[in-house]
């Protein structure tokens, strides 16, 4: 039975759809007058799908047809599945209608490995021919290397592209042996060390790249998976990690039983607020977990499980302390402490100001000191408090939590 | 003192001038002449362009290019009273410019957060606005929205569109933003006709369509959070959202 482009869009969707590392932002504007397309710095949102994701790319495979049989992905060749591809000009096609109409604010390509390493990344870079030479496309565009293709087309990939990316997939060697013999964390690592190298070789200015790790379909804590998150932002290999709850769609003696197996989603969550604390908070991994403490709690937020570990660093005086250390406490974000440092130049700021700057004291009240006052119903004990912040937080998950997140397109 | 103007940028910039040069001590800015007259005493500030610029011309003098942008953003928050808090921000720039930074005066801390709701509408608009195409080539978009974001949406698709002309179509308002070649402008629409739509329309807005539901993981459903993120008041224009 011959498909329909229609029939071709839902598969190729769908077949992508479980990849996270899919943001547009952290670009700078390029436009040029009179050419199609233009980067936007925060990354902008075009709609959200039932599930409260940011749709920003147009993220497809180019084709779901596979010669590797890793264990976790829908798209393994020892799958009974539907298989098609796009042409690369009929992509290109879509995406540049898709992108007038404002649907998208750009491309995210990715494919099953077709026949060879090379001959699939040729066919993907062909399409981004088609886009920037042909009709002088500008918007965004992330595209995946393909582990194991030829430097040369790595080397076209950087120039074409906004972002590229290359799936860690685990955050262990073991474990990929055990899911994915055919890759090796060196394998998967080597076309982004490669990018990095050439594109700092063209300007000083590495390109945008990320990855993205599937949680709990093994067996790491979360201190594996953040220290080596660290490690790859401290090599400034990175620009984002991206965590992807594992949600099953084979069976296979070495994965979580299919039918038993929820979507880690609390974990997920967990897990980008301890990454953004390590982005933009100042922390370093082994403050939020540790050898003893492997896990990220799920009671409680990392920053708030922090403090109620340190509590001999609190309370803390909102009129004098730096803004790292404000940014430290429980409840108050980037924002929150932006506005502080604000408002505090002109008075001494007391629990009053705080409300009136719509700050949000309910977790802080605990940790501060605000013009020599302090709450004094609950004694500064870590079984106190945990009692006391347990009743004033009814949280509910929802992965936007973060300032700002929900307007910028980042996950 | 109950002031009224006619609701213009130019008609509050000559309010500014009258509450300046009079010494007025004013209690309630009202955009229209009430229906009843409700107070004792409300004086219409008719709009005088040469007023307005003197004003215009001391506010740059005195302001810095930041805080105009806050003004003029405020001010397209038209679909609120911001008059009174406008008035005072200003009032306080003048006396030191200083007080523009001090949030923890009321009216500045208001303006600021309404300057920022204004710029998340505009942001979230930049996503959500949705072009077709029509049989001339030209693409169009309808779009309602609470504050006037029209200018800064045109000014992106501007630079994002190319060569291809445009037209916003703020229905409420009764505007558009009309780009043709080098001509671009804001225009008053009175009246229109549905347009006529390209051939090729409704094979990607189906396509669009299928892309959108395949996306979703449906494991990790979450149609609460996904209302938070595109509350139904911007839906109305999106085709996504509609079979
Ligand atoms: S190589 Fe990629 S597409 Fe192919 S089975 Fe492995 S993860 Fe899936």
């Amino acid at each position: 039975m011959k498909l329909t482009i229609d029939d071709k869009i839902s598969i190729l969707a769908d077949g992508a759809k479980y990849d996270v590392s899919c943001s547009s932002s952290g670009s700078e504007s390029n436009y040029k007058t009179g050419e199609l397309g233009n980067t936007h710095n925060s990354g902008i949102c075009h709609t959200f799908t039932s599930d409260g994701r940011c749709v920003s790319l147009l993220k497809v495979l180019l084709s779901n047809v596979c010669i590797y049989d890793c264990a976790y992905c829908i798209n393994r060749v020892s799958n009974d599945i539907r298989r098609t591809a796009f042409t690369p000009r009929e992509l290109a096609d879509i995406t540049l209608n898709f992108y007038k109409r404002n649907y998208i604010e750009g491309l995210f390509l990715s494919s099953g490995i077709i026949k060879n390493e090379d001959h699939t990344m040729l066919l993907l870079l062909q399409t981004l021919r088609i886009l920037r030479h042909e009709h002088k496309f500008n918007g965004y565009i992330h595209v995946k290397l393909i582990p194991g293709s030829a430097k040369e087309l790595i080397a076209e990939a950087c120039l074409l592209a906004n972002r590229v990316s290359s799936n860690i997939e685990l955050p262990s060697s073991k474990s990929l042996a055990l899911l994915a013999p055919d890759k090796t964390k060196a394998k998967l690592l080597e076309p982004l060390k490669h990018a990095r190298e050439i594109t700092m070789e063209r300007n000083a200015k590495p390109i945008s790249m990320s990855t993205q790790m599937i949680i709990g379909a093994t067996g790491e804590s979360d201190f594996d998976i953040l220290k080596l998150s660290s490690a790859l932002y401290d090599k400034a290999l990175l620009k984002r990690v991206y965590y992807s709850a594992y949600i099953a769609v084979n069976n296979h003696k070495n994965l979580p039983v299919r039918e038993l197996s929820t979507p880690p989603l609390k974990r997920e969550h967990r897990l980008y607020q301890a990454d953004w604390l390590l982005r933009f908070y100042g922390f370093k991994y082994d403050e939020i977990v540790t050898p003893q403490n492997q896990n990220l709690d799920i009671q409680f937020d990392p920053k708030t499980f922090w403090a109620l570990s340190n509590l001999h660093l609190f309370p803390v005086d909102i009129n004098k302390v730096s803004q790292e250390i404000l940014m430290r406490i429980p409840g108050i974000g980037m924002r929150g402490a932006m506005k502080i440092l604000q408002a505090r130049k002109f008075k001494t700021l007391n629990f009053e100001d705080l409300v009136k700057l719509k700050i949000s004291i309910k977790k802080a009240k605990y940790f501060i000191i605000a013009d020599k006052n302090y709450q004094k119903q609950i004694p500064l004990y870590e079984d106190r408090l945990k009692i006391a912040l347990m009743h004033n937080d009814k949280s509910i998950i929802q992965p936007n939590l973060f300032d700002f997140s929900i307007y910028t397109g980042e996950l | 003192m109950n002031l009224f103007y006619d609701g213009s940028f130019e008609g509050f910039l000559s309010l500014i001038y009258e509450v300046y040069h009079q010494k007025m001590n004013v209690t309630t800015i009202l955009k229209k002449n009430p229906h009843k007259f409700i107070f004792d005493e409300v004086l219409h500030v008719e709009t005088d362009l040469s007023k307005a610029h003197k004003v215009f011309s001391s506010l740059k003098k005195r302001f810095s290019k930041n805080d105009i942008n806050t003004i003029v953003r405020v001010f397209l928050c038209d679909s609120i009273t911001f008059e009174m808090c406008l008035l005072e921000f200003i009032i306080l720039g003048f006396k030191k410019n200083e007080n523009l930074q001090n949030i923890n005066y009321p009216s500045v801390f208001y303006i600021k957060g309404l300057e920022k709701e204004h710029m998340r509408l505009t942001h979230k608009m930049l996503g959500f606005v949705r072009f077709e195409e029509l049989e001339d080539k030209t693409f169009y978009a309808k779009i309602e929205t609470k504050f006037n974001v029209l200018m800064f949406l045109g000014e992106h698709f501007s630079k994002r569109l190319g060569n291809n002309p445009f037209i916003i179509h703020d229905i409420k308002r009764h505007l558009a933003y009309v780009k043709h070649e080098d001509m671009k402008e804001i225009r008053d629409v009175a009246s229109f006709d549905e347009p006529l739509y390209s051939q090729d329309e409704a094979k990607f807005k189906s396509l669009w369509k299928n892309f959108f539901h395949s996306v979703a993981i449906t494991n990790r459903t979450n149609i609460k959070l996904q209302k938070n993120l595109v509350p139904l008041v911007y839906r109305t224009y999106m085709s996504e959202f509609h079979d």
